[in-house]
């Protein structure tokens, strides 16, 4: 499915990727865990195609293609989903609007008609739900005054609504509560598949306690240090980033 | 240095039109009154943007040659007066005899009308010369207007459609058009009034329109505004509202770029509890210009106004926006709200805008605010990142800019003449990638 081979990408002249090497197949569910400052984020804007970074040297393929030849629009067409940590506001532009002209922008490239509007409101309707929003949302602007675990439902939501094929999740656990949390990791464990694959991006062992990961991987300054399995997370919650060598930034900061 | 220049009397002299003796007179008093003045410069703080755009006609547009087909094209369910270059044409025009309700031409007016348009005219608010020794071009409508019409409500009167006043232009020629439009709205009543200005072919006639409005006791108008002249007619167009007890007016305009586009508006919350909101949106492309001021004067005590204006400048375009609050002495437990924002969609767009308050009681409240910004990088990244094209990207973020005060005009046909505009306006500036 994904295949990153000796990324390296850096933001403002500075070098925050140093060579990520990593293949997902289809079906499986990864996890990056790591220490602030160590590139998870840059990682995921990265694979999405934010044009703030840039990538130095490396190769990224999706399903053998490309892909940071294609801009960001085209990646999300050929199924690439990223769970922003922090979604924008848009105010003025509508939730259904938007997600409307989303969903059939995806249909058109798949060769299929658009959806129209009524169709499309009861399949929003449906999976709001699912997410546990209340359908009122779909007409306010586009995470307009939504509190943060609103935001990441409305991620989630959307990422049901396009059914991607890699889902890249930045931070989703941040700022939620237990019961976003499991309502977030339902709507995850939806998204599971045989032929779609699930990049989880945390800081925090405590989402993959209802997600869990086929494999875990720690990136530290850029690289990634050391993978295993789910068993991985546990032994980084029980210990820690410092067994392995590298300093938490958010800890050392807390120990001062 | 160049001398300062003044009209020309030719431009004084007004051309004919059957008009009461008492319309004629005001109009050769006004043409008289302007003799002599220069005309403004980017010197003059109220034209410092536009003047370098104006170029004065002395030939009137109603006197060239018309297509048969001017005016006819329009097509609206309701009640319609169709005014060609100036001058009103009756048998384009459809409204029923409603009770109520009383739409003349000038040159239809009895000496008493007559009496009662010259007496509103002759208050017209938007007199101010622009500097001393200067002319307020808002005048020139006054010395050389040809036609006009004269809406009477009487009190309790109740229109149950809009009105639509459409003005078009067309020519072959250059030359000038003086469309004049008062409205009376007496105790109680209510209306709506669509004016709509067009023009077709390449016309290169200079609009000059004064629109006046007198709201009664708790009269409730609405007035929508909608440019849609083609590039090479200059236009400028003033409008005076003058507000008694307890009356409201609301006005919507959406206006496109052209060489030279100007409106003032001008409104005066002369009675208690009166109360105001303005609205405005223009979107300018290419090397066109777009110039609003407007100026809301509470008068009395316990008046409210609140307004809302919002330019989109793409290109090498030019907007401008002056909006001054004035709140006389007595106008204690004044209300005001005004508020300006901006869009540059590219580097080489242009827009200015001041926000001028004058307080004299001191018992108010009274906020104004103005920015200036451009397309949000983030939120682009954040729609493309959900397989929006660019084009659909920037589309949504600058229709979400304006689209609050687009949804609030009443009238369901304006909009979507408003919406097929701004979407052609998108489809220009925005290039499919």
């Amino acid at each position: 499915m994904l295949s990153i081979k000796n990324l390296h990408a850096s933001v403002e002249d500075k070098q925050i990727l140093n060579g990520i090497n990593l293949e997902i197949k289809a079906g499986e569910v990864h996890a990056i865990m790591g220490p602030n400052g160590s590139g998870k984020s840059t990682l995921s804007q990265v694979l999405a195609g934010n044009e703030a970074f840039n990538v130095t040297k490396g190769d990224v393929t999706l399903n053998g293609n490309n892909l940071l030849e294609l801009a960001t629009e085209k990646r999300a067409r050929e199924g690439v989903f990223l769970a922003f940590q922090y979604p924008v506001e848009i105010p003025g532009v509508s939730n259904l609007q938007f997600l409307r002209t989303s969903v059939n922008a995806m249909r058109k490239h798949q060769g299929k008609d658009d959806m129209n509007a009524a169709e499309f409101m009861k399949l929003a309707k449906e999976i709001s739900k699912q997410v546990d929003l209340d359908p009122a949302f779909l007409k306010r602007g586009v995470n307009e005054g939504f509190s943060g675990g609103e935001k990441k439902r409305n991620e989630i939501m959307q990422a049901l609504l396009l059914q991607p094929k890699l889902t890249i999740l930045d931070e989703t656990d941040s700022g939620l509560d237990i019961d976003a949390l499991k309502v977030v990791a339902d709507g995850v464990n939806a998204l599971r598949a045989p032929d779609r694959s699930i990049l989880m991006i945390t800081h925090y062992q405590r989402l993959l306690d209802y997600i869990v990961p086929d494999y875990v991987h720690v990136l530290a300054e850029g690289k990634i240090i050391k993978s295993g399995g789910s068993e991985l997370a546990l032994e980084l919650e029980a210990k820690g980033y410092g067994w392995l060598g590298i300093k938490d930034a958010a800890v050392a900061v807390a120990s001062h | 240095m160049k001398s300062a220049s003044t009209i020309s009397n030719a431009f004084l002299q007004p051309a004919g039109q059957a008009l009461p003796a008492t319309l004629l007179t005001l109009r050769s008093d006004r043409a008289h009154a302007l003799t002599n003045l220069i005309m403004p410069t980017r010197r003059t703080e109220n034209w410092k943007y536009s003047a370098k755009r104006l170029k004065l006609t002395d030939d009137m547009a109603s006197g060239l040659p018309l297509k048969a087909s001017a005016g006819s094209a329009v097509d609206i369910s309701g009640y319609t007066v169709v005014m060609v270059n100036g001058v009103v044409r009756p048998e384009l025009s459809n409204y029923p005899a409603l009770d109520g309700l009383s739409i003349q031409r000038f040159s239809d007016l009895n000496s008493e009308d007559a009496a009662l348009a010259a007496e509103q005219l002759s208050k017209s608010i938007s007199d101010q010369p622009a500097k001393a020794g200067s002319v307020n071009l808002s005048q020139l409508n006054g010395a050389r207007f040809e036609d006009g019409l004269l809406i009477q409500l009487t009190s309790g009167t109740v229109i149950d459609q809009p009105l639509f006043v459409v003005h078009h232009t067309t020519a072959s020629h250059i030359g000038s058009a003086y469309p004049c439009i008062l409205v009376a709205a007496g105790n109680n009543s209510q209306l709506t009034l669509v004016e709509d200005y067009v023009s077709s072919g390449e016309c290169s006639v200079m609009v000059n329109t004064t629109t006046e409005f007198s709201l009664g006791d708790e009269a409730n108008v609405t007035s929508i505004r909608l440019n849609t002249e083609g590039q090479t007619v200059q236009h400028m167009g003033t409008t005076g509202v003058r507000q008694q007890r307890c009356s409201r007016f609301e006005s919507h305009s959406v206006g496109f770029g052209g060489i030279l586009r100007r409106h003032d508006l001008h409104v005066r919350l002369e009675g208690e509890g009166a109360e105001c909101k303005l609205n405005g949106v223009v979107v300018t492309q290419g090397t066109q210009h777009y110039d609003n001021h407007t100026t809301i004067e509470h008068v009395a005590a316990n008046c409210n106004s609140e307004e809302s204006y919002r330019n989109i400048a793409a290109d090498k375009s030019h907007a401008v926006f002056n909006g001054r609050i004035h709140i006389h002495q007595d106008a204690q437990k004044s209300n005001a709200n005004m508020s300006n924002k901006n869009l540059l969609l590219t580097n080489g767009a242009e827009i200015d805008t001041k926000p001028e308050l004058e307080i004299y009681a001191d018992d108010v409240k009274c906020a104004h605010g103005a920015t200036i910004g451009q397309l949000d990088e983030k939120s682009i990244f954040y729609l493309v990142s959900r397989g929006l094209s660019r084009h659909d990207a920037n589309v949504l973020l600058t229709m979400a800019f304006i689209n609050e005060l687009v949804e609030q005009i009443p009238i369901e046909l304006v909009r979507e003449t408003a919406n097929i505009g701004l979407n052609q306006f998108f489809d220009q500036v925005f290039q499919e990638l």
